[in-house]
């Protein structure tokens, strides 16, 4: 190895290493599990088998959750864009100085904090009068509140980096306000939706916490039922199985969507 | 009057944004355990709470394994960023790209295998399997916190270091980080958020008997509700919302530059 | 205060030769300009003798020593960058100490010698701000007071008053070439502006594809251009080619131009040598017919664009001095005439 390879093998081989340890070779015993029939462990006899993945695709039960979970997916995203765009372009172009910098840190605040206990603090707030707690309006609203700053976050960010000076020139070349939102800042924040849409779309998928507690005996979704493969049924090769079906699902809507992001992002 | 309907809405937003997290501290300070009104003020919630040894129990892990992870992510994801930011390898887009799969792939999904792949090896559940997960996860965002503050300056100031007479050891003690001192500082705390705020990985890796506050307290939700289970959510709040004032104190990120 | 010699120095960066074989000495005490269209290898050259960049080829030295293998920190060089790379955390003061300080330099003497150079660089008092308070112009003298106060053997500059507006700039060049003086320390530093080069240099060095091209005392480049490139780079000239014959060429459409001495195929004028007279004259030495296509008036000048028969589609450009006030019309037919000692021969 040469001086430079070196350094930059003891710099980065330590994060790499527990990176490996913890999150690479998890991910590739869990795909051997999804195809034993038992999990493998105080010397168990296994056999390799695909009945988990065929189980998926002929058990009803499954197809109706995971369509249960794509379908709050899309819910809980195209609400908070529809929430969190405007008010992005509001705080990025309508809003200056001081209040900017304070709102906008007022939203972000939560960010970060518990998602666990902002989940179960609209327990508190659905029961009276609104009388929706264990619901499935009531996991939409609870993951919509979880999830609406990334959507201002990404869409704040790219909104504010577009020179007021374009949308001038656009409107000095005869544009109405409305076409120079259509037409110039609309497609130049499309990095900014594109980023809120992925950071939604998938952690909703997977979600298993929120459907928990604010859906109670609505929490038909995949997330719980992983979940419950590895807590109560302790069938590890069946939940193994679905996580990995739920990943390529995410995988291939994402996929049947790339045409069209690779389009938006060769645009901005 | 476009101004004066964009705050409005700003101000429903946020008013969605707090309306819970107001309604729950508020709620710990009533003296109902039903949230029966009206409302009567009664710290009895946090006096309960001071004698609930299992929920004292899984806080001081919760706080010990954060700070732990904080200073072990702090340090490894420093050192990658920082040979990401001065050199060139052919593995660095690679390198880079394996940043991913922590932050993207929901986390049911990484819990789950680490789960699985700790039990086989016999590394087994407990405190110190929460701690793998959790640097783990942490590595990723500090790994681009502290890249972030390397894109603002370039070699130029380890150079000018260099030209000055100082060996590569005093440059990057004496310029590179006391430069990058609000990046790592940023990064710290956005470790410890990350840990202290963790749920889902710990969930999967807490044996019975040992755990962290987040999974006692969505324990304790599932079993039925205890309600100082309200006094402990609001100081959570208020500690994760005052740190996250911290970090943007320190580093603006998202802001106007 | 050294004597710096390059010697067949080489650079490649895959198929591209940064540096091609340069060979020249940097003489003790010499405000050395390098200078060059961007991408030809003068940055590259300052930073091989900064230690920044190891050459594939060739040895360095400063006052003899060799130093190609000596790493950047104990070469004993001064350097400023273009950015200024200050220490954003670190006072002026520090700034300016941290090569003492680095050096274990006991507190007092730093203090001492940091007071010196920033009276040197007329900063005094300004020790406690941070380089965020200071404007360009200052923290430009800063990066030079921290450079110098090692007393290093050699003071590279790269780019050092690029960044600054005009007025300062020029402001910059004679404080610049006063404390080099002062100091008597070896100067290289790197431009692409060439009044800069002209004013600060004792000596330029014309760069171009990793070859020097030409290494003189700035008004020799500017009057006795090596090559065509060089002419073109340093100011503006009228290239004429053609066939050499006894004395001079003979261009496409047949017209002889004298030259200086013998030429090999090509030669040039610089325009301010050029006189321009309205109508048909015959004029001493080298004279074409012409027609104004353009005239700029500029105040202390006037600058034509004329179109001659022997030049084709190239206009000849003369700088007039604005003696009279009087310009001529786009359209006047005028006779260019200049001197066969301005004629001067160059490679082409």
């Amino acid at each position: 190895m040469t001086r430079q390879a070196r350094t930059v093998f003891a710099l980065t081989a330590p994060a790499y290493l527990w990176l490996a340890v913890t999150v690479l070779l998890p991910l590739a015993t869990m795909l051997y599990f999804s195809f034993l029939t038992a999990s493998p462990l105080g010397g168990k006899e296994v056999q390799f088998t695909l009945k988990h993945y065929t189980d998926f695709f002929t058990k009803q039960i499954y197809w109706y959750n995971a369509w249960r979970s794509v379908e709050l997916g899309l819910y809980v995203t195209a609400l908070c864009l529809i929430i969190g765009y405007p008010a992005a372009l509001g705080l990025a172009k309508y809003i200056k100085g001081r209040w900017r910098e304070a709102i906008f840190l007022l939203i972000i605040l939560p960010f970060w904090s518990n998602a666990l206990v902002r989940t179960f603090s609209w327990t508190m707030v659905l029961r009276e009068p609104f009388n929706i707690l264990f619901s499935y309006p009531a996991i939409v609203v609870g993951l919509v509140h979880a999830y609406l700053p990334y959507a201002i976050l990404t869409c704040y960010i790219s909104l504010q980096a577009i020179d007021d000076s374009l949308i001038e020139a656009g409107r000095s070349l005869g544009a109405t306000p409305a076409q120079a939102f259509r037409r110039i800042t609309l497609p130049l924040s499309m990095p900014g939706i594109m980023a809120a849409i992925f950071l939604i779309f998938v952690p909703v998928i997977g979600s298993f916490m929120e459907p928990r507690i604010l859906g109670g005996k609505d929490a038909i979704m995949l997330g719980p039922i992983i979940e419950g493969q590895f807590i109560t049924a302790f069938n590890w090769p069946l939940g193994a199985a679905l996580s990995f079906t739920m990943l390529g699902m995410v995988l291939l809507i994402l996929l049947a969507a790339s045409p069209f992001l690779k389009h938006q992002m060769a645009r901005s | 009057m476009a101004q004066r309907v964009v705050k409005l809405y700003l101000a429903f937003v946020l008013v969605f944004l707090y309306l819970p997290i107001v309604v729950m501290i508020a709620m710990a300070f009533n003296r109902s355990a039903l949230y029966e009104m009206p409302f009567t003020f009664d710290l009895v919630w946090f006096k309960a709470l001071s004698t609930n040894e299992r929920l004292l129990q899984a806080s001081w892990n919760s706080v010990w394994i954060a700070c732990i992870n904080t200073v072990i992510a702090t340090a490894l994801g420093t050192l990658a960023a920082y040979a990401f930011a001065r050199y060139e390898f052919r593995a660095k887009r690679l390198l880079q790209l394996l940043l991913f799969p922590p932050i993207t792939i929901p986390w049911l999904i990484i819990g789950t295998s680490m789960l699985i792949f700790f039990f086989w090896t016999g590394i087994g559940r407990g405190l110190h399997a929460i701690l793998l997960g959790h640097v783990a996860l942490s590595l990723p965002y500090v790994i681009v916190v502290v890249g972030a503050r390397f894109a603002n300056f370039g070699p130029e100031l380890e150079e000018a270091a260099a030209s000055l007479g100082a060996t590569p050891w005093q440059a990057f003690w004496r310029v590179t980080i006391p430069v990058l001192a609000p990046g790592i500082t940023a990064a710290a705390l956005f470790a410890f958020a990350v840990s202290f705020d963790q749920f889902v990985i710990s969930y999967f890796l807490a044996p019975p008997g040992t755990s962290t506050l987040p999974v006692e307290i969505y324990t304790s939700i599932r079993k039925g509700f205890t309600p100082e289970i309200n006094a402990i959510s609001s100081i959570i709040i208020l500690f994760s919302m005052g740190l996250m004032l911290i970090v943007a104190r320190n580093y603006k990120f998202g802001g106007d530059n | 205060m050294s004597r710096v010699d390059i010697l067949h120095v080489s650079k490649r960066y895959g198929s591209f030769a940064a540096l091609d074989n340069v060979t020249i000495t940097f003489n003790d005490g010499e405000f050395f300009g390098l200078l060059g269209p961007s991408g030809s290898g003068k940055t590259t050259l300052l930073r091989s003798v900064a230690g920044f960049i190891v050459p594939d080829e060739g040895s360095i030295s400063f006052d003899g020593e060799q130093v190609e293998n000596v790493p950047v920190h104990r070469r004993a060089i001064g350097m400023v960058f273009q950015s200024y790379a200050l220490f954003p955390h670190l006072t002026i003061a520090d700034n300016v100490g941290f090569g003492l300080d680095v050096r274990s330099t006991p507190r007092e003497d730093i203090r001492k010698r940091v007071t010196e150079m920033l009276g040197l660089v007329r900063l005094s008092g300004l020790e406690g701000r941070y380089p965020k308070q200071l404007s360009g112009g200052q923290q430009q003298r800063v990066a030079l007071a921290r450079a110098l106060i090692t007393r290093p053997k050699v003071l590279l500059l790269d780019e050092p008053l690029g960044a600054l507006d005009r007025r300062l700039r020029q402001e910059m060049q004679v404080e610049l070439k006063e404390i080099q003086r002062e100091t008597g320390v070896t100067a290289i530093f790197v431009t692409h502006d060439q009044e800069e080069a002209l004013t600060l240099s004792d000596r330029i060095a014309i760069i171009d594809q990793g070859k020097l091209i030409q290494v003189d005392a700035p008004q020799t480049v500017y009057e006795r251009p090596a090559n065509i490139f060089a002419a073109n780079f340093l100011g503006d000239a009228n290239v004429f080619r053609g066939t050499p014959v006894k004395d001079g060429l003979k261009l496409a459409d047949g017209t002889m131009i004298e030259t200086l001495k013998a030429a090999t195929g090509a030669a040039i004028v610089r325009p301010e040598k050029l006189r321009v007279a309205s109508g048909r004259k015959k004029a001493a030495g080298n004279s074409l017919a012409g027609e104004i296509t353009q005239a700029i008036y500029s105040g202390a000048s006037v600058t034509y664009r004329i179109r001659t028969k022997a030049m084709g589609d190239v206009p000849l450009l003369a700088f007039i001095q604005n003696q009279t006030g009087e310009v001529l019309d786009t359209g006047t037919l005028v006779t260019v005439s200049w001197d066969k000692d301005q004629t001067i021969p160059v490679a082409p």
